[in-house]
């Protein structure tokens, strides 16, 4: 990491991750609040994106809304040597949002989301296939109920707690 | 449903706004609409619930919150409602989903992922959790590696028919 946020760096940062104003001087209006001028808030969220902190500003689209209403979130069994091969062979897809390494024998976990289970199903099937895994390699465990989703972090000065 | 206007925006957004003085009047002249009509287009779409959210995405890892944690739980189907909102009300949960179970393999029903700065206190998160609900069968999912992480809604170019 090159660049340290400062505090006000931060307070941006929490400000922005609950939402932009829809306004025509849209900096200006988030310096107002944190008091500075929207020249200086565009300079630090330009640093910050070229730090990659910021990875970048715009809508959250619900998947449900625009036509994908299926999701699933899907484990394999990757000998530890392919697992960058079959990764990789995931991310391709346009279909696939999230994809992890995980500490466990099921060591791979992606999220797949589309227009249909039907069309899930073929995705993970296709996904299998290439990746050359057997049926016991891999778990399919489709979303029926959602009861939170809320990517935020508090990253102010009251973020989130530390360890002693 | 959303319309060939509000179609051409989310299309023409999804990959973030520019960084620039005038963002939206910069968008709305690559769309080809007035200014005024994409904001009252976005804020349309937020009012529908079609947009979450307008908001900045960060990199947490970037900033310290470098664990990420998914909990999976076996929960007794009559009880997930109760136990599903419980842990979704956690500030550090950000994601909580029931699951269908694969019989015999894999019986786990309810899902969280947690951030932290550390696994110590992630893992006292977790404890927290299982002794708010009483629920003590569950396996704790480290990541170790992240290889994609993007965002789930997507909308595809406008195709003139």
């Amino acid at each position: 990491m090159n660049y340290r946020p400062d505090a006000l760096d931060r307070a941006l940062l929490d400000r922005m991750q609950n939402g932009i104003p829809l306004t025509e001087k849209v900096w200006d209006s988030i310096g107002g609040e944190v008091g500075i001028t929207g020249s200086e808030v565009l300079q630090r969220i330009r640093r910050l994106r070229a730090a990659h902190i910021l990875r970048g500003i715009g809508p959250v689209i619900e998947p449900g809304e625009v036509g994908l209403g299926a999701s699933s979130l899907i484990a394999l069994r990757v000998a530890p040597e392919r697992i960058q091969t079959v990764a990789a062979i995931i991310n391709a897809y346009e279909e696939v949002s999230h994809n992890y390494q995980r500490d466990h024998t099921y060591n791979l976990w992606f999220t797949l989301t589309a227009s249909s289970p039907q069309e899930l199903t073929r995705v993970r099937e296709e996904i299998c296939r290439r990746a050359g895994l057997e049926r016991e390699d891999v778990l399919d465990l489709p979303r029926r109920k959602r009861f939170k989703i809320n990517v935020r972090f508090r990253i102010g000065g009251n973020g989130a707690r530390r360890s002693r | 449903m959303i319309d060939r206007t509000e179609q051409a925006v989310l299309h023409a957004l999804q990959q973030g706004i520019p960084l620039v003085e005038d963002p939206y009047g910069e968008m709305a002249k690559t769309i080809g609409i007035e200014r005024d009509k994409l904001l009252s287009c976005i804020q349309s779409l937020l009012d529908r619930g079609i947009i979450r959210r307008f908001a900045a995405r960060i990199n947490q890892r970037e900033l310290g919150i470098q664990v990420n944690a998914m909990v999976a739980w076996k929960v007794p189907p009559e009880r997930v409602e109760e136990i599903g909102r419980i842990m979704a009300t956690h500030p550090e949960v950000t994601h909580c989903y029931e699951r269908a179970i694969v019989p015999q393999r894999w019986e786990y029903n309810l899902y969280i992922v947690l951030h932290g700065y550390d696994p110590n206190t992630v893992e006292q998160y977790i404890d927290e959790l299982a002794s708010a609900t009483g629920i003590s069968e569950k396996v704790v999912l480290f990541s170790t590696e992240e290889y994609k992480r993007a965002p789930a809604g997507r909308v595809g170019e406008v195709i003139d028919s």
